[in-house]
């Protein structure tokens, strides 16, 4: 069964190549053949999986590259299919007939909900953990029930990385026997002293319950923290990245400068992420900062037209954290701007209309005398406006569109030097075209 | 002066339950009406007397036992807080904290309901626009408030919600106020009769 699985496996793959077509159909397939032809593969020695509600697939990327670098064959799915049947047929196709991946290193970027369904046949020695945060309710609920989910099947000899600022992801610490390997951000000149966002999921101590208290914040519940009542604490990581500068895109370890491929604090805690995976399996810190450097360019969309600078950040639908980060972004920037969220489509995984998530993100922060415009823009234009009102800002800054197009002249128009998007990933490349096209 | 006390909002806090909080005391500001949010921590001791509007939210499960537990304690005070016509507000699974009032029994549903929500109530005109996404519902089928067209009802019927007096508890999310600005203003009118 297991020979005739690979084979039907590669075939499809073949068939796929031929008709350029790519998708998981061939780990579908071969499944079909063999339910537990993953378990009887033969993997290489270092075996990483990373997951988390966001990130990971940007963090397995730079890993790859890293090692790729030195000289390691990577086996990795990056083409995204992070559930079941994408593992299958990346590990379908980088085994040989026998089942043996003659790489050296197995990388998979493995969605939250799925770990369960292959950490007991792959066996991984290290777990990336990048984040657990609130995302896609739905399909979720919520954050218990995906760390329950990587809790109960992980494997005991698994090591997990993750970051010590996150109290929540200690409880890997609290709950399983599996050895920690922490890395976490130093203090500096982002960080805060006040809570600033609401709604988040950890204000309790994971051991004793009590409140946490906070020497200072990083973003949301990252920060040094410390319980008040029991022995709960902050602890120095493994790797503390220092001297976090995000208008150069860089954070230092052991003083040496990293770049974090971004201006944003999740581009810092994935760099530091992949940084300490890779240093734990003994690559050469020089070799790793000169590779991370090659590699991890400011992929921003960021442009000037007509002597207006337009910057597009990146968020994840259903995913407040990810927008309270370009929040905080566009509340840090005192100068007058304008914003502009919107979205195609909330999800593509579902049809579901759920806009709790809205009221997760601090749009409050916005509500200042620097904004000057903000556009609500596409389907959930009237939903956006309702959270934008809800934040008390005044009906007359808000602006609601059906498209990006429709919005431009008056964009265009503004005041403002400064036009921030808060987007969805796609509305992104929508939001470049829109406004870097010339008006006629 | 008006005083809304939302219970425990650092426990429950799932799904942007505070949009409620936030619809309300916008529609308060728009009409002059002096109000204060109280943030009742699991610290703080509930001073019942002091408030006329209780709002609590949905949860994740190991929040909602604790809370049951801390609220049985107060369970004459509240029966008499709801019995004097003041308002008590929960939505989603925080529903499953109030079985103890001994209104209302409540069902576990192994496969969690995921639903949006169009219904029609008497509390005001117009649909009602909501989401479901919980493992609890109200088993009772009396004293509903709202009539399902999509979305699901106690007990798998179409009929949805518990309501004596003041005391409103649906499994609808939304957040169910923000959403619905004649149910807003029902509970706002609610408030300043009162």
């Amino acid at each position: 069964m297991k020979t005739l699985s690979i084979i039907i496996g590669k075939l499809t793959l073949f068939a796929g190549k031929i008709l350029h077509r790519g998708s998981s159909l061939p780990g579908k397939l071969a499944l079909k053949v063999d339910k537990r032809i993953l378990s009887k593969l033969k993997y290489p020695q270092i075996k990483l999986m990373v997951t988390g509600s966001s990130g990971k697939g940007s963090t397995a990327k730079l890993i790859s590259d890293v090692l790729t670098d030195q000289g390691y064959r990577i086996c990795f799915n990056n083409a995204g299919s992070n559930l079941k049947y994408g593992v299958t047929t990346t590990c379908i196709k980088n085994c040989n007939l026998f089942g043996k991946i003659k790489k050296d290193v197995l990388i998979l970027e493995v969605d939250e909900r799925y770990t369960k369904e292959v950490f007991a046949e792959i066996n991984p020695n290290y777990l990336i953990v990048t984040n657990l945060t609130k995302d896609q309710p739905p399909r979720q609920y919520h954050v218990d029930v995906i760390l329950n989910e990587i809790e109960k099947k992980l494997p005991k000899d698994t090591t997990i990385i993750t970051t010590v600022d996150e109290p929540f992801l200690r409880h890997f610490e609290l709950d399983v026997p599996n050895k920690n390997i922490h890395f976490g951000i130093a203090k500096n000149k982002y960080s805060y002293h006040e809570e600033l966002f609401e709604n988040l999921n950890t204000y309790y101590c994971p051991k004793c319950g009590a409140k946490l208290k906070y020497d200072y914040y990083q973003f949301e519940t990252l920060g040094k923290y410390k319980c008040p009542n029991c022995d709960f604490k902050w602890e120095e990581p493994f790797i503390l990245g220092t001297k976090l500068d995000l208008e150069e895109g860089t954070i230092e370890v052991n003083n040496k400068k990293i770049s974090i491929g971004g201006d944003m604090l999740f581009n810092a805690y994935n760099t530091l992420a992949s940084f300490t995976f890779l240093k734990e399996i003994g690559i050469e810190e020089d070799k790793i900062i000169e590779s991370i450097n090659n590699h991890n360019h400011n992929k921003n969309i960021e442009f000037v037209k007509n002597n207006k600078r337009y910057k597009a950040l990146n968020c994840k639908a259903e995913n407040a954290t990810t927008y309270n980060q370009c929040v905080y972004k566009v509340y840090l920037d005192k100068e007058l701007k304008d914003v502009v969220i919107g979205w195609k489509e909330i999800s593509r995984r579902y049809n579901h209309f759920d806009v709790s998530w809205l009221y997760d993100i601090e749009f409050e922060l916005l509500n200042n005398d620097s904004l000057n415009k903000i556009y609500a823009v596409g389907i959930d234009k009237e939903n956006i406006k309702k959270r934008l009102l809800l934040a008390r800002i005044p009906e007359d800054k808000i602006i609601t569109a059906d498209s990006l197009s429709e919005i431009k002249k008056s964009v265009e128009e503004s005041k403002s030097k400064i036009i921030y998007g808060i987007l969805n990933f796609d509305y992104m490349e929508p939001f470049e075209s829109t406004f870097k096209e010339d008006t006629l | 002066m008006i005083t809304i006390a939302h219970l425990y909002p650092y426990e429950l806090a799932l799904y942007g339950e505070n949009g409620n909080i936030k619809a309300l005391t916008y529609e308060l500001e728009k009409q002059n009406i002096k109000y204060k949010v109280i943030l009742i921590d699991k610290e703080t001791n509930l001073e019942l007397e002091k408030y006329d509007f209780i709002y609590i939210g949905s949860g994740r499960e190991k929040y909602l036992e604790d809370v049951k537990k801390r609220l049985l304690p107060y369970k004459e005070e509240l029966l008499n807080y709801i019995e004097s016509d003041k308002i008590l507000l929960a939505t989603g699974n925080a529903i499953s904290i109030f079985d103890f009032l001994d209104f209302y029994e409540i069902e576990y549903h192994e496969n969690r309901e995921v639903h949006d929500v169009d219904a029609t109530t008497s509390l005001c005109s117009g649909n009602i626009k909501g989401f479901q996404n919980t493992n609890h519902l109200i088993k009772t089928t009396k004293n509903i408030i709202f009539n399902i067209n999509e979305g699901i009802g106690n007990h798998n019927t179409k009929m949805e919600g518990f309501n004596y007096k003041n005391f409103y508890a649906t499994s609808i999310i939304g957040p169910l106020l923000a959403r619905n600005d004649k149910l807003n203003q029902y509970f706002v009118n609610l408030l300043t009769k009162n």
